[in-house]
């Protein structure tokens, strides 16, 4: 008996027009996923508060907080831009 | 315009009151979390200090072992609430003689409060009174006391939680599993499939929208746990979950700017980490357009 083998799940049929409609709003980026605008203001949001914190415990006796700001808002522009 | 217009008028009573009720508030601790507000501090109004808070916070030892706790309570917890919930399921989907009162019996713990939920736990493993301390120390002679021993509460509150909210996970997983279509399970069996086959390559790529829900309330409720644990072990060690922490600062201590940091951030962490999950179980991938 031949070993089954698993087949991707047929997905339904999707017109052409909607499909590149769900690609230009889905966008591939260097991001592991596709993400939109929203998707990719709330990942430099996230980005931003973390580089926050941990900044406030390790570095800032090293380097002012502006520092952080000016970090994740540069990693902020460029995951919005190229995410 | 005319269908946009009368739209917009049948959201606006819920839209009103998601932003009073919600969104305002939200906005109001987030302004809080930068002010420091004490009614027993010498200024008992608000005092802008930045990110004082958030500057303490991030060196709070309380803080960060609240927050571990947490995330070994929810991790342990939540596994085992999706493992037992899925058995259960697959149980029920079956026929099998007493099966409407088991399923009565299974969904009796979530119609408890969950303030009941800790007092009925409580009476349970209270020392020198519960049955379980008993039972425990003649049959294994294992002295069990929550209140001394960190593990055991943590264990206790484990417990308790898969206890309360395994049924929720069941129900939805039932739910998710009758509705998955005959056709393609009977397809991969005809084809050769064996059960685990089946069940991973069919079955869990149908639940995937069922489990990433179930997992995404159940993280949000364990997250912010308070009131059961705290009537179980009192906030006693072991038990110093983050909701509990924050209570704690916000209540006895009336430190009201610095809890609202700490709920501001704990927040954040449920925010990723439901974001984290959302992509790793939704599979939201390169190569795959949802």
């Amino acid at each position: 008996m031949e070993k089954w083998k698993a087949t991707p799940t047929p997905r339904p049929p999707t017109s052409i027009k909607r499909e590149g409609e769900l690609r230009s709003r889905a966008r591939e980026g260097f991001l592991p996923f596709y993400t939109n605008a929203f998707d990719r203001v709330f990942i430099s949001l996230v980005i931003l508060i973390g580089i926050h914190l941990l900044w406030l415990r390790f570095m800032e006796p090293a380097l002012p907080i502006e520092a952080a700001t000016v970090i994740s808002l540069v990693i902020g522009y460029y995951v919005v831009r190229r995410g | 315009m005319r269908d946009s217009r009368t739209g917009w008028l049948l959201l606006s009573p819920t839209l009103i009151i998601l932003l009073v009720f919600g969104f305002a508030p939200f906005l109001y601790v987030l302004f809080v979390g930068f002010n420091q507000w004490n009614i027993f501090s010498a200024d008992d109004g608000l005092v802008f200090n930045g990110l004082d808070n958030f500057r303490r916070l991030v060196f709070d030892d309380d803080f960060l072992h609240s927050v571990g706790l947490t995330m070994r309570f929810a991790i342990f917890a939540i596994g085992s609430q999706i493992v037992l919930g899925f058995v259960l399921a697959q149980m029920l989907t079956r026929n099998f003689p007493g099966k409407s009162l088991f399923r009565v019996i299974h969904t009796l713990p979530l119609m408890v409060a969950p303030i009941a939920v800790g007092a009925i736990w409580r009476l349970l493993v209270i020392p020198g009174f519960g049955p379980a301390p008993f039972f425990l120390d003649r049959w294994f002679d294992l002295t069990y006391q929550i209140g001394t021993y960190p593990d055991q509460a943590l264990w206790t509150s484990v417990i308790m939680d898969v206890w309360h909210w395994t049924p929720f996970v069941t129900l939805t997983m039932l739910a998710g599993l009758t509705a998955i279509p005959k056709e393609p399970v009977e397809q991969a069996k005809v084809d050769g499939a064996n059960r685990f086959q089946v069940f991973w390559y069919v079955t869990l790529p149908f639940l995937r929208p069922v489990l990433l829900t179930t997992v995404f309330i159940r993280i949000m409720d364990a997250i912010r746990t308070v009131d059961e644990v705290w009537m179980l072990a009192g906030g006693g060690p072991g038990t110093r979950f983050t909701g509990i922490y924050i209570w704690r600062v916000v209540f006895p201590r009336t430190d009201y700017g610095y809890g609202s940091s700490i709920s501001i951030i704990t927040l954040y962490l449920t925010i990723v980490l439901c974001w984290l999950l959302f992509i790793a179980i939704s599979g939201r991938r390169k190569g795959e357009v949802e």
